[in-house]
């Protein structure tokens, strides 16, 4: 089972950014000549993962692998190569690691790969440990990994948090060098719209580096394969990813941990009962036929289009052993055996269907999801109040109440002042002082206030039509399917930045933090002279014009700065799919994420 | 056309050698004879000095000596009075730079570029050499050798960094007879190889070792290595010319010159023919012994090519190459090659004959070869009516053919251009197509600028589709440090006119230049036409703009960028300047914070306190006490907490200076207390469990140690208000199954959390009948249906849920909730057709 993910359909070609990935992964393997031992960053593991198979390494000359840690390598091996994040913390693993061997007079050489770049500061503190003259230096320049055929992530698991909390915003610009890598690749993009500070803040660096890029020979050549690229910062929209995703691939996600495209499940769920057998990972994208089919869905509705394949299947079984062998024509055995292909998907899907009902026909999973219910709609503050308070007494895990408190607050415009205190101190009372920093940290990034202005929300959920009514989860036709009533805002910021534009919504939109923009880029008419005041002018708003002329759809790039979930990647999915859609959606983010994760990086462990 | 163009050939066995003049010099009373001559190989300048080793008469000139450049067209470019220090002045010659290189006595090494200024500091071969003297001198390409007075070899190979280099000392009493050198790009070793003539054989010196390679031709007068540095020829003392291949093992050529005096100068004429020049007589001597003499009444310096030699006199520049096999087959008398058909079918149809037509008839099988040796011949001429001519032809022949490829004939248009257009007296540069290719355009266009000849330079970039940025950048800092007394607003003016043709170009490089020559505000001003912050901030860091570096990078939003200004302005200017630049620039006072956080704890809270930001230097203080917490991790009984608490009261003082963080100091208050309190439990009981635990923690595990009245002052203390504490208690309790100190505590008052908790802390330890006893309690009977059914108690839950109205919300949910499973059904299916590795 290939964790790589086909890449075979997607709307743009990823194929061959991942290839260009590839390439350059062995450019910097094979930098070092002969048999070497790679010491991985362990947060990259999972990333190269989804971009080369495991035997790429060997057949580069890696002898041995080791997770990067505060223990010597334990290698005898020559060249050592590491391939790490650019991280204080890192480089200090790093440093030790090397003094131990120069101690020992091993003679070994050291290489350090920085991924994406080599920066100032890890040099700094290199050099402060005295290794920066005894090692060689290298990057590679891995930015956007193609998770699907139409997801791209960064995998900056703390983006969110340092933009937002600590104002390093590195991020942004590792953003914006993989959009504009991008561009060259696929032409520069005509229509760019953004909404949120961290989506001005994107925007201009990609101007600038468009402006420092050299019009003859790059992206001004292609032309454009994106039509429109819309930027969302994560801070417009805190509300969806604390509510509790309701898709199939989202709680896949929220109870057993989807990363790097894989979930690592306990073989009990798949049915083993021998002992001894470890955790299997298994890779969940869309070269899983079935899993294309049931990712998006309601969960509601999961068991059912299984039960009717199983039916089905029955029902071919039934013929074939009922009818006897007279009655079968050879070519009927071939298309039953071909189906029968299908029956490992259909068993792994069931398996872990049935582990997720397990969670989720719980009262307590029930009177939580009525409890987020009731905060979207804005009703009853005071039930959802106790409801946390009550959490935080009877000391439920940390992320788990942080979830509420924040999606309590975000939705009542702040907690009322009396609260805001109270709930402080009784959480750092239950959790420990050390969250002092936690609670800083959340109310820096406006996860977490005090009731001052008005509150906005209710104009917000009715002006953007938030909460839908009578939705059939098993029929949807509108995206808030994804949570059970609930259409995610930055989706339906989304839909309306593509039919119609912002401009109509401006009054909703001044509601929502940071400003909103909607320009036009690329090439000046005048071609060959290009002006050094930029490039980007304002532009009008491009409406839902036909965006080809050929039939051809349009790809829209969705990019969310500082995560995006699963549920509203399913809600884009559904929206591409809907009659009369002209566009293919492609989501490129810094981090897939859940509240759950979001707020882990929030958390501050003493 | 009247006389053959091939009756000024000489023939030397099978092949073909044309002398032509070039030039005849410009130059005036220019005597050779007395002069030292450098001449720089493709094409390029001469310079001359008179020669103070030589008796001269001084005509109506200086008695000091001029070192004079020109053009190889004899166009003076700079002459200036000689007044070097370092005694008589040795040699001089032209590095693959256009560096002149003049040694003097001393071993001092000067260095000028083709202006005739000082291009880079002098060198000196040092103090054995300053005291021995300089006896002899090679300069090659890209180092020199010199010959002490001792006898001593010294070498420096490498000009960017030279390093004098003494190679193994020969130990010769007298001087050698002859000197060369083996380039060090042809030698085995990779290092530099000078032969000496001494007695009758030669010796390889080298930096490791003297070999001798006991030969018995010599004594040899004088040695030349070919330019491929795979032969040497030799003269010896009794007028043979050998040929022999580097190692002397073989010998190629044998010729008797008939001369007793070692010529003046022997050179290759590319890789097969040999120039010896006497005076008066020039003699050509070709590869199998065959010789031509060419009489001269001057002077003469012979100046060898990749492909020929220049014969410098003090009237011409003249070139001797072997001739190409497409000159030869069009032109040799009698030729009826189908190139030389091809040329004379031309010439037919220009004067309206129809032979033309029969001509083409004739090799129309042959004649794509024929325009190729047609483009191929006009390459090799100097004179522009013949290019045209042989241009013609091909092009006319080219008519014919249906698939010639286009871009030949193209290209060479492409290539005569631009030789005609350097080799144009003016300018002086007589390169031959073959030259071109060796020194590469980009080479040509380098020597242009150096020159100053930018506008051809860059037309000449333009035409061959080559970058321009290099030309235009160049002549912008010419321009600059020629343009001293041009006030900086005009000159920025002309030099971004001109810039703007490229619009990549790296106005940095202008303005580190206009930096180098003193001139800031200019390179200021050019710094703000640079679209690339990477390029603008290191330079106005050296520039001393330290807050214009951070403005430009933080304006970028390349974090490393600022950083890189950061440590910079850091490590330059004092602390509190440093801390004041920051301060007002959020993105940079971030980013220092988040380094400072990780590696200077201490500097960050100077850095806070100068800012006046107690509460931040509060964060730290808490911080390191977790930190210092996490540090002793082997706590033997009770760790003492004393400095910690002591940070954290430091902290909640600090706190407590700003009205906004009442809240942060109480909790610091509260944190320290409960730290004590921990202390003395940890004291107490002689169990390190307490210490970093929370409160409520804290609570439970005394309750569950039975310690009631510690809980009971915690709760006091801390003012835990009842409902937690009933949550604490009533799980805490569970925990340890004291089920009747359950019972008991239900029953001290109402609780303030109803009876759930207790309902759910027995189901926790599978306590049936503890659980039934609360669950009648239960006022709601929603909640009373889900325990009943918890405990597997259907009928009495469904008794229970029929007094309830279901929520709304719920109903909507619990059709999600219940996916009433398709396994099985599927288990059933699997298991009948039990494939195997199905599962």
């Amino acid at each position: 089972m290939a964790q790589i993910p086909s890449l075979d359909h997607a709307p743009i070609n990823l194929v061959a950014l991942r290839e260009q990935a590839q390439k350059e992964l062995i450019q910097v393997l094979s930098s070092v000549r002969g048999k070497k031992v790679l010491i991985l960053d362990p947060k990259l593991s999972g990333p190269l993962a989804l971009i080369a198979q495991p035997t790429l390494l060997k057949e580069n000359g890696v002898e041995n692998l080791y997770h990067l840690s505060a223990d010597p390598v334990p290698s005898e091996c020559k060249n050592v190569l590491y391939l790490v994040r650019p991280r204080i913390a890192l480089m200090k693993l790093i440093s030790s690691q090397i003094t131990q061997d120069n101690i020992q007079k091993l003679q070994k050489s050291h290489t350090l790969v920085f991924c994406p770049r080599r920066t100032i500061v890890c040099e700094k503190v290199l050099e402060e440990e005295g290794i920066l003259n005894n090692v060689t230096i290298l990057e590679y320049p891995l930015h956007f990994i193609p998770f699907d055929e139409d997801v791209l992530s960064l995998e900056l698991d703390t983006a969110f948090k340092e933009t937002k909390v600590d104002g390093d915003l590195s991020a942004i610009w590792y953003l914006a060098r993989a959009i504009t890598l991008l561009q060259s690749q696929f032409g520069v993009i005509p229509n760019i719209k953004g909404k949120g500070k961290a989506a001005v803040q994107v925007a201009d660096i990609l101007t600038r580096m468009q402006r420092e890029q050299n019009p003859d020979t790059t992206a001004a050549a292609v032309t454009p394969e994106i039509d429109t690229m819309i930027l969302i910062d994560r801070q417009v929209d805190l509300v969806t990813p604390m509510c509790w995703q309701l898709t199939y691939e989202g709680l896949i996600d929220e109870f057993l941990t989807l990363s790097n495209g894989a979930v690592e499940l306990d073989p009990s769920i798949m049915g083993i009962t021998q002992p001894g057998v470890k955790k299997a990972k298994v890779p969940l994208n869309s070269s899983d036929k079935l899993y294309r089919e049931l990712r998006d869905l309601n969960f509601g509705v999961v068991g059912q289009v299984l039960r009717n394949k199983a039916t089905s299947m029955k029902q071919d079984y039934n013929e074939v052993t009922g009818g006897g062998p007279q009655h079968q024509s050879v070519s009927e055995l071939k298309d039953f055996v071909k189906k029968l292909n299908a029956l490992p998907e259909l068993t792994r899907h069931t398996n872990i269907a049935q582990h997720l009902s397990t969670y989720t026909t719980k009262s307590k999973f029930l009177t939580r999801l009525s409890i987020e219910q009731t905060l979207v709609e804005g009703q009853s503050y005071d039930i959802s109040f106790e409801y946390v308070e009550e959490m935080i007494h009877r000391q439920e895990p940390l992320t788990s109440v942080l979830r509420l408190l924040v999606l309590l607050s975000l939705t009542s415009g702040g907690l009322q002042k009396k609260h805001f205190d109270y709930l402080r101190r009784e959480f750092l009372h239950a959790y420990g002082f050390e969250h002092l920093f936690t609670l800083s940290n959340l109310e820096k990034a406006g996860l977490l206030r005090k009731q001052e202005a008005k509150n906005s929300w209710q104009n917000i959920k009715r002006g953007l039509k938030l909460v839908v009514e009578d939705q059939d989860d098993a029929n949807p036709t509108d995206v808030s399917y994804v949570f059970s009533g609930y259409a995610p805002l930055s989706i339906r910021l989304v839909q309306q930045a593509l039919k119609g534009g912002w401009k109509a919504v401006d009054d909703l939109l001044k509601l929502l933090p940071g400003q909103s923009f909607d320009k036009k880029q690329g090439v000046t008419p005048d071609h060959g002279v290009p002006s050094r005041e930029g490039s980007v002018r304002e532009g009008s708003v491009t409406s839902d014009s036909a965006p080809a002329v050929d039939g051809r759809r349009a790809v829209v790039l969705v990019v969310f700065i500082g995560g995006v979930t699963f549920a509203e990647i399913s809600a884009l999915r559904f929206l591409g799919a809907q009659e009369g859609m002209k566009y293919d959606f492609v989501v490129a983010t810094t981090k897939l994420i859940n509240g759950t994760t979001l707020l882990k990086s929030m958390v501050e462990e003493g | 056309m009247a006389v053959s163009v091939a009756a000024e050939w000489s023939e030397l066995y099978n092949r073909f050698y044309r002398k032509q003049e070039i030039y005849t010099m410009c130059w005036q009373n220019v005597d050779l004879n007395r002069h030292k001559v450098a001449c720089s190989n493709f094409g390029g300048p001469i310079a001359i000095i008179r020669d103070d080793s030589k008796i001269v008469q001084l005509r109506s000139e200086s008695a000091r000596a001029k070192l004079m450049i020109y053009t190889s067209s004899g166009v003076l470019i700079k002459s200036y009075i000689w007044d070097r220090p370092g005694g008589r002045l040795v040699n001089l010659g032209w590095t693959a730079d256009e560096v002149l290189l003049v040694l003097m006595q001393d071993g001092t090494v000067y260095r000028y570029n083709i202006h005739g200024e000082l291009a880079q500091k002098k060198f000196s071969f040092g103090k054995e050499v300053w005291d021995q003297g300089v006896a002899e001198c090679i300069i090659w390409g890209t180092g020199l050798v010199c010959l002490t007075e001792a006898n001593q070899l010294w070498a420096v190979t490498n000009l960017e960094d030279p390093q004098p280099i003494k190679l193994a000392d020969p130990h010769l009493e007298e001087p050698p007879h002859c000197m060369a050198i083996v380039e060090p790009q042809f030698t085995v070793s990779g290092n530099l190889e000078v032969l000496l003539a001494v007695g009758t054989s030669v010796l390889v010196v080298d930096a490791d070792g003297v070999h001798d390679h006991n030969l018995l031709i010599g004594p040899l007068q004088k040695m030349t290595v070919s330019p491929n540095g795979t032969f040497v020829a030799c003269f010896t003392h009794d007028g043979r010319l050998l040929v022999v291949s580097i190692d002397f093992s073989k010998t190629l050529v044998d010729f008797d010159t008939q001369s007793g005096l070692p010529p003046e100068q022997l050179v290759w004429c590319g890789l097969d023919a040999l120039l010896l020049y006497w005076e008066e007589t020039l003699m050509m001597v070709g590869p199998y012994g065959d010789s031509v003499r060419y009489p001269y009444d001057e002077a003469l310096f012979l100046i060898p090519e990749c492909d020929g030699v220049r014969i410098l006199s003090n009237t011409y520049m003249e070139f001797l190459e072997l001739l190409s096999e497409a000159t030869v087959s069009i032109f040799k008398i009698g030729s009826t090659t189908p190139a030389a058909m091809l040329y004379d079918a031309l010439d037919h149809f220009d004067k309206r004959s129809s032979k033309a037509d029969e001509n083409i008839r004739l090799i129309m099988s042959s004649l794509p070869e024929a325009v190729k040796a047609c483009i191929d011949a006009a390459g090799h001429e100097f004179d522009i009516s013949q290019q045209r001519t042989l241009m013609r032809a091909a092009a006319y022949g080219r008519a014919f053919c249906s698939q010639f490829p286009r871009n030949k004939f193209k290209d060479m248009c492409r290539t005569l251009r631009v030789l005609n257009a350097v080799r144009r007296f003016e300018i002086g540069i007589p390169l031959t197509v073959q030259q071109l290719e060796v020194l590469t355009p980009q080479v040509l266009i380098a020597r242009l600028v150096n020159q100053h000849r930018h506008l051809l330079a860059f037309r000449i970039s333009d035409h061959l589709g080559l970058g321009q940025e290099t030309v235009l950048i160049h002549w912008a800092c010419t321009k600059i440090a020629a343009a001293s007394d041009v006030p900086d607003n005009l000159l920025l003016e002309m030099l971004v006119e001109k810039l703007k043709e490229c619009p990549m170009i790296s106005y940095a490089v202008v303005a580190a230049n206009a930096h180098r020559k003193g001139r800031r505000k200019l390179a200021a001003m050019l710094l703000d036409y640079e679209p690339r912050s990477s390029e603008q901030v290191p330079l106005l860091t050296s520039m001393g703009e330290e807050e214009r570096a951070l403005v430009k990078a933080i304006e970028s939003g390349d974090t490393d960028l600022v950083y890189f200004t950061i440590f910079h302005i850091w490590s330059q200017k004092p602390t509190q300047e440093f801390f004041r630049i920051i301060q007002t620039r959020p993105l940079a006072r971030d980013l220092f914070i988040v380094y400072a956080r990780e590696s200077e704890p201490e500097l960050l809270k100077t850095f806070y306190v100068s800012g006046g930001q107690p509460q931040c230097c509060a964060e730290l203080f808490l911080r390191e006490s977790w930190n210092s917490g996490q540090s002793i991790t082997v706590r033997q009984g009770s760790a003492l907490q004393g400095p910690r608490v002591k940070l954290i009261e430091q902290a909640a003082e600090l706190y407590s200076q700003t009205k906004d963080n009442s809240f942060e100091a109480k909790a610091a208050e509260e944190h320290a207390k409960l730290l004590k309190v921990q202390q003395d439990l940890e004291a107490a009981t002689g169990q390190p469990i307490f210490v970093d635990s929370s409160i409520s923690d804290t609570i439970r595990t005394c309750i569950t140690l039975g310690n009631n009245r510690a809980a009971q002052r915690i709760r006091t203390d801390f003012k835990v208000p009842d409902k937690r504490f009933y949550w604490l208690k009533i799980f805490a309790l569970a925990t340890i199954k004291n089920w009747e100190a359950l019972e008991k505590f239900s029953k001290e008052k109402k609780p303030p959390v109803g009876y759930k908790p207790f309902v759910e802390a027995c189901i926790e330890e599978d306590e049936k009948d503890e659980a039934l006893k609360y669950i009648v309690k239960l006022s709601d009977p929603q909640e009373r249906a889900e325990a009943y059914e918890k405990l597997g108690m259907s009928a009495e839950a469904a008794n229970a849920a029929a007094q309830t109205k279901e929520s709304e919300i719920l109903g909507r949910l619990k059709a999600f909730g219940q996916n009433s499973p398709a396994g099985a059904l599927f288990d059933s299916l699997r298991d009948r057709l039990s494939l195997p590795g199905v599962s």
